[in-house]
């Protein structure tokens, strides 16, 4: 029985590791960015979700506010930080958004204070229980939210006129441009859904822990980084598996001798050296 | 026109005049607490315990009739920014005294500079128990770490007759050298520790350590952490259906934890040294006066460090003068009553005082019951 509550519970952190690490994915295919700063957009969800539905008592508002917030702040980003950088190489958005996450950080402490922030009356606190196994229903939300948001991403791409001019961009910028497709729109798209789907992640990780730190995104942006190395760089179906992969091993690895030995983050680390001595190109290379 | 452009100058240089002036009656006692980073609500309340303590010294006429005066830097809990910032006070703030607001890491890092440059410092509820060791410079005015996982022991298996029960441990000085303490004295007190899991300080998700913790049946938890860990955890423990009694230290003694886990905290005790139900004035008064200064409820650390301004003060009262030698004898022999208790110290540096369990009812921290048993309790001497 504990064995099946631990696969269960890799499978809901393995979830969210999937909406903040797409985010991830989606810039680095694009613009070849490692866009450390994303984990940003993820606390920052976090906060508003929580702020909006204390001082409102509206939590679907304070979703909405969340998404559309974080959204339009990761095209403000792109806009400020990444585009005007694009020409130089690739370290130079590396450092300029090391600089950016810890911006975000300090000005989080800044304007929520350092002491973080929590529910007054926390939203979905009902624990489904089946049999020996208890379900926390925002971690199934979660799980649900995970696989609609995605699949509906990979519905997007494949099956709209959006979706080709994206993915047109992505393999072929100069091509796709000449086609007569807005790369800069792309861009900015690419901004606002990775940005929103970080937030959703943040709300989600804020109903469980009831508690937003200004340093609550900064295990999630460096992990985030090592799924997406793992999955096979700029690769969605190779990210996803890995979100989950690195879930369920954390769920057996933590509770036990390994556990012991090493943290819980570090797992995800010697995950990654183990997979990349054996496959150095990640579990699935993009074309 | 000759005027106004002279004007400015003539009113600094008068400003310096005066400002010198000031500065000729004031002590300044060098303070570091992480005022960012992870643990940066803690060193708030660092920081308001500490300045509350001074307010009320210079209010009632300072020391030998000289202000007090803190001089704050910002370590993020760090050792490698705490060692420069102990230099920099040293040498370049010039402080004959200095108290750390700090954790276990970055204050055992600043108390062998300051030993080494014969500076008097206190930790104030940095709980590792090197920290005393690097010399006859450092003191600390609250409990080391064994000493209170001890207190743990007995409460689980004396006070609450717990005898099953789980560890779960913070990887870090705070955690582990709580954790031995409770080890040591588990046995003696009946206890039988099914299984112990680790977790690192950043870890706020709990789920797959839960899991584990159900199938092992405790009666008890003896969960380490500081209340951004085991405010998350406690509820993630009542949400899965765990129903064992949840016994935390001083690290969850903060109106914050309370407010993280909500309903779920209700129930849980821990050993700490702020007693809420105190009927003593100086711990009444210190609640009081910290509520109306910081705008929250008050905490250990807040009465940490402010019991560790009112040692420095009375230490410096006795000196009579600003000699580090006559200011480290001075806080040797001290016995002062502070809101943590009444503090004198070891040939270590080291405090003896009782340990306070408080429980948490209809959201805040209650008075549970006082562990005084002197032999438990006793703070290493060498």
């Amino acid at each position: 029985m504990t064995e099946i509550s631990l696969l269960v519970q890799g499978l809901l952190d393995g979830s969210l590791y999937a909406l903040i690490s797409v985010g991830l994915t989606l810039v680095y295919g694009l613009l070849r960015i490692l866009h450390v700063a994303h984990a940003g957009f993820f606390t920052l969800g976090g906060y508003l979700c929580v702020v909006v539905t204390n001082a409102t008592g509206s939590f679907p508002l304070a979703i909405l506010v969340a998404i559309v917030a974080s959204g339009l702040l990761g095209m403000v980003i792109y806009r400020l930080v990444y585009h005007p950088i694009l020409r130089h190489p690739p370290f130079v958005a590396l450092i300029a958004s090391i600089g950016l996450f810890i911006a975000m950080e300090e000005s989080f402490r800044i304007i929520f204070g350092e002491q973080g922030v929590a529910y007054i009356a926390p939203p979905l606190q009902i624990t489904l229980q089946m049999g020996e196994l208890f379900l926390p229903i925002s971690k199934i939300i979660a799980f649900v939210a995970a696989t609609t948001l995605i699949g509906g991403l990979g519905l997007l791409a494949a099956k709209t006129r959006t979706g080709i001019a994206w993915r047109a961009t992505v393999t072929e910028p100069e091509m796709a441009s000449s086609f007569g497709i807005n790369i800069i729109n792309v861009r900015y798209l690419n901004f606002f859904i990775g940005s929103a789907l970080a937030a959703v992640a943040g709300i989600i990780f804020s109903l469980t822990t009831n508690l937003v730190e200004p340093t609550s995104g900064d295990v999630w942006s460096y992990k985030a980084l090592a799924i997406i190395v793992l999955g096979g760089l700029g690769s969605m179906k190779g990210t996803l598996i890995a979100c989950f992969a690195l879930g369920i091993i954390e769920a057996y690895c933590t509770t036990n001798i390994i556990g012991q030995i090493m943290n819980r983050d570090a797992i995800a680390f010697a995950f990654l050296i183990v997979v990349l001595m054996i496959r150095p190109q990640g579990l699935f290379t993009k074309r | 026109m000759k005027q106004t452009r002279f004007t400015p100058i003539l009113s600094f240089t008068a400003l310096l005049f005066a400002s010198s002036v000031a500065f000729a009656g004031e002590i300044k006692i060098g303070f570091h607490a992480p005022l960012t980073g992870f643990a940066a609500a803690d060193g708030k309340s660092a920081v308001h315990g500490a300045e509350l303590a001074v307010e009320q010294i210079n209010k009632r006429g300072g020391i030998n009739g000289n202000t007090l005066k803190l001089v704050i830097y910002d370590d993020q809990a760090s050792p490698k920014n705490s060692e420069p910032i102990a230099n920099k006070l040293i040498s370049k703030d010039g402080v004959k005294i200095a108290i750390s607001g700090s954790y276990s890491g970055a204050t055992r890092a600043a108390a062998g500079v300051f030993q080494k440059a014969k500076i008097p410092y206190i930790s104030a509820y940095a709980v590792h128990p090197s920290i005393t060791r690097a010399g006859n410079y450092v003191f600390r005015t609250s409990f080391v770490g064994e000493v209170q996982g001890r207190a743990g022991a007995k409460l689980v298996g004396d006070v609450l007759k717990k005898k099953r029960v789980v560890l779960i441990t913070l990887k870090n000085d705070f955690g582990r050298s709580l954790v031995r303490g409770f080890k040591e004295k588990a046995a003696s007190f009946g206890i039988n520790i099914v299984s112990e899991y680790e977790y690192s300080i950043k870890d706020r998700q709990f789920g797959p350590i839960i899991a584990k913790v159900k199938a092992d049946k405790p009666e008890a938890i003896y969960a380490t952490g500081y209340f951004f860990t085991a405010g998350p955890l406690v509820r993630q423990i009542r949400a899965a259906g765990l129903k064992s009694v949840i016994i935390g230290q001083e690290g969850y003694d903060s109106q914050k934890f309370i407010e993280i886990a909500g309903k779920a905290a209700e129930g849980v005790i821990i050993t700490t040294s702020l007693d809420r139900d105190s009927k003593r004035d100086v711990t009444r008064n210190f609640i009081n006066a910290f509520e109306k200064k910081a705008g929250y409820k008050s905490d250990m650390v807040a009465a940490s460090t402010h019991t560790a301004i009112y040692v420095a003060a009375a230490a410096l009262k006795k000196a009579g003068g600003m000699d580090p030698a006559a200011i480290r004898k001075g806080i040797s022999q001290t016995s002062v009553v502070a809101s943590t208790g009444t503090i004198s110290f070891n040939a270590l540096g080291e405090v003896q005082k009782d340990v306070l369990t408080q429980i948490v009812r209809d959201g805040n921290w209650h008075y549970h019951a006082r562990i005084s048993d002197k032999a438990l309790l006793a703070p290493p001497n060498e």
